[in-house]
């Protein structure tokens, strides 16, 4: 792997991403709506919604976590194919890894700038309780970053698979809703009945609980983690190999 | 020295057979032109010489190794439609090109833009760009590594008569500096400015395969002047071949076959000796396309 390459690919990705105000808008203005909405619910009290502000934290942050590596992946895989983009880069020296590890380290600094974002509307405006010391900051960050990294990996799988841009933000939405409320992010697994079995196979149960154990409940944030990682490095490998580098 | 090698590639897509055992070489320096109609199977051999597509029967060499072992900081491909990332600049997109190379096999991004004629429009969002522009940018973009065999897959395609020149201009000067060019196209007159050698290809066949000025000599048929009379064709006909000049009519029309641009005179000459009265003359010299269709049996 080549630094040089990846900080290139990755460059080119930041400067398109900037120059196109839908994008920026729905990665930092969407997540603040949905906190804004959420935090009205859950001071609200009631319903599924029984736990403290800060237990929905890992929530929050697994929103933009999923669905935003998901949907810019999978419809830049497909847009890039589209665009022979792929078959242009295959011709070169960059590897799938490296293309891949460029638009993680982008979607990992978008990610975390989004994660600051909501901390700080969840704690200022939702008056959220949040245990924020330097191992909690720490561990969350990487907890972004690793999952980030395997859902990118998902992204590009569904880029790979579908035949359009539409397509794959159609896959991308009806792959992450789900998943992000059977994540034992914003709905306990207690509250799933027979649906509960599948919470333990989802990669975004272990972020939720990694960010909970670091930030609400501490001290429980070491196995999940892990969890996550196994789940992330699996995800980057299939997704990069998943690349259309070749027919 | 060869540079590019075909040795009977044949690539199918489930029943679809879209090349049937292709072979040809390309040697250093020359321009080589792939011809055909859409679906002749030129993007699918530019893909398995260039290792994006794996032959389901045959082999491919580029500079001698395998495509897939191939250094890639010595080739450089333009695949048909290509289209870059629509919101950066040329200065950015020839950059971002070149960081994945090693720096020390780079040409300078900004003398490539200025090389390219893209100075003025250097910090346009390719987007913005007229297609002329775009086409020259995404050669630009393609000449970043100083490659030594560049594959240009259709690059004129689509884009106006400004923008094709653009282009055209551009690879005469790659080929006078000695980069071996491997061009498709299915505009004849590209072929017959441009390449050194043309290969023509139909149904994933390759039916000629020669100097570009041979196989118009030897398939395209002779030079032909119609004339077309004020009386009677037939009549006009058996006239001059009375007096020895070989005519035949066709509807209203005098058809000289053979007759090169030299002896247009001449034969207008004996027209008017044989008091032969006409209102237009057209002369055409059959070139590539008239080869084509004849080896293809559509003419």
């Amino acid at each position: 792997m080549k630094t040089s390459r990846i900080r290139g690919e990755a460059s080119a990705e930041w400067r398109s991403f900037l120059r196109k105000p839908a994008a920026v808008f729905f990665t930092f203005v969407f997540p603040a709506i949905l906190v804004a909405l959420f935090a009205a619910v859950v001071g609200a009290g009631g319903g599924f919604f029984e736990e403290p502000q800060g237990y929905y934290f890992a929530g929050y942050l697994a929103f933009v976590v999923l669905l935003t590596p998901l949907s810019r992946l999978s419809s830049t895989v497909a847009r890039g194919r589209d665009n022979r983009r792929f078959e242009k880069l295959a011709t070169t020296p960059l590897t799938r890894v490296e293309w891949l590890a460029a638009h993680v380290a982008v979607n990992g600094v978008l990610i975390l700038a989004a994660s600051v974002l909501i901390t700080v509307l969840l704690v200022t405006l939702g008056g959220a309780s949040l245990s924020l010391t330097p191992v909690s900051v720490v561990v969350t960050s990487v907890a972004v970053v690793v999952a980030s990294a395997g859902f990118c990996g998902v992204g590009a799988l569904i880029g790979r698979a579908v035949s359009s841009q539409d397509g794959a933000i159609a896959v991308s939405n009806g792959v992450g809703f789900p998943m992000l409320f059977l994540s034992d992010t914003f709905v306990s697994p207690d509250v799933l009945g027979a649906g509960a079995p599948v919470v333990e196979l989802l990669p975004l149960t272990y972020f939720s609980r990694a960010v909970r154990g670091a930030t609400f409940v501490e001290g429980g944030f070491a196995v999940p983690l892990a969890a996550l990682v196994v789940f992330s490095a699996f995800f980057f490998a299939a997704g990069a190999y998943a690349l259309p580098w070749q027919e | 020295m060869e540079q590019v090698e075909a040795d009977g590639l044949r690539k199918t897509y489930g029943e679809t057979v879209a090349l049937d055992g292709v072979s040809l070489s390309v040697d250093e320096g020359e321009v080589f032109a792939l011809v055909g109609p859409n679906g002749a199977g030129k993007t699918t051999l530019v893909r398995c010489l260039t290792g994006t597509a794996r032959p389901t029967e045959g082999e491919a060499h580029l500079l001698g190794s395998p495509p897939e072992d191939t250094d890639e900081s010595r080739v450089a491909v333009l695949p048909q439609e290509f289209s870059p990332p629509e919101r950066l600049t040329p200065d950015e997109l020839v950059g971002y090109y070149g960081s994945l190379y090693p720096d020390e096999e780079t040409r300078d991004p900004d003398a490539l833009v200025d090389e390219m004629g893209l100075s003025e429009a250097r910090d346009t969002r390719y987007d913005d760009l007229s297609g002329g522009q775009k086409s020259r940018l995404k050669v630009a973009v393609s000449l970043v590594n100083d490659p030594d065999v560049l594959f240009l897959d259709e690059p004129t395609t689509g884009i106006d008569p400004e923008g094709r020149e653009d282009v055209w201009g551009v690879v005469e000067r790659l080929a006078a500096e000695g980069t071996t060019v491997f061009l498709t196209t299915h505009y004849m007159r590209e072929v017959e400015r441009l390449a050194d050698r043309v290969a023509l290809i139909s149904d994933g066949n390759l039916i000629e395969v020669g100097e570009t000025d041979a196989v118009i000599r030897e398939h395209a048929g002779n030079p032909r002047l119609v004339v077309r009379t004020v009386g009677p064709a037939e009549e006009a006909a058996e006239t001059v071949s009375s007096d020895g000049v070989g005519a035949r009519a066709e509807g209203d029309e005098l058809v000289f076959d053979g007759v090169d641009v030299d002896g247009i005179g001449g034969t207008l000459d004996a027209l008017d000796a044989a008091a032969v009265e006409y209102d237009e003359v057209r002369w055409r010299e059959p070139g590539l396309e008239e080869a084509y269709l004849r080896l293809t049996g559509e003419r």
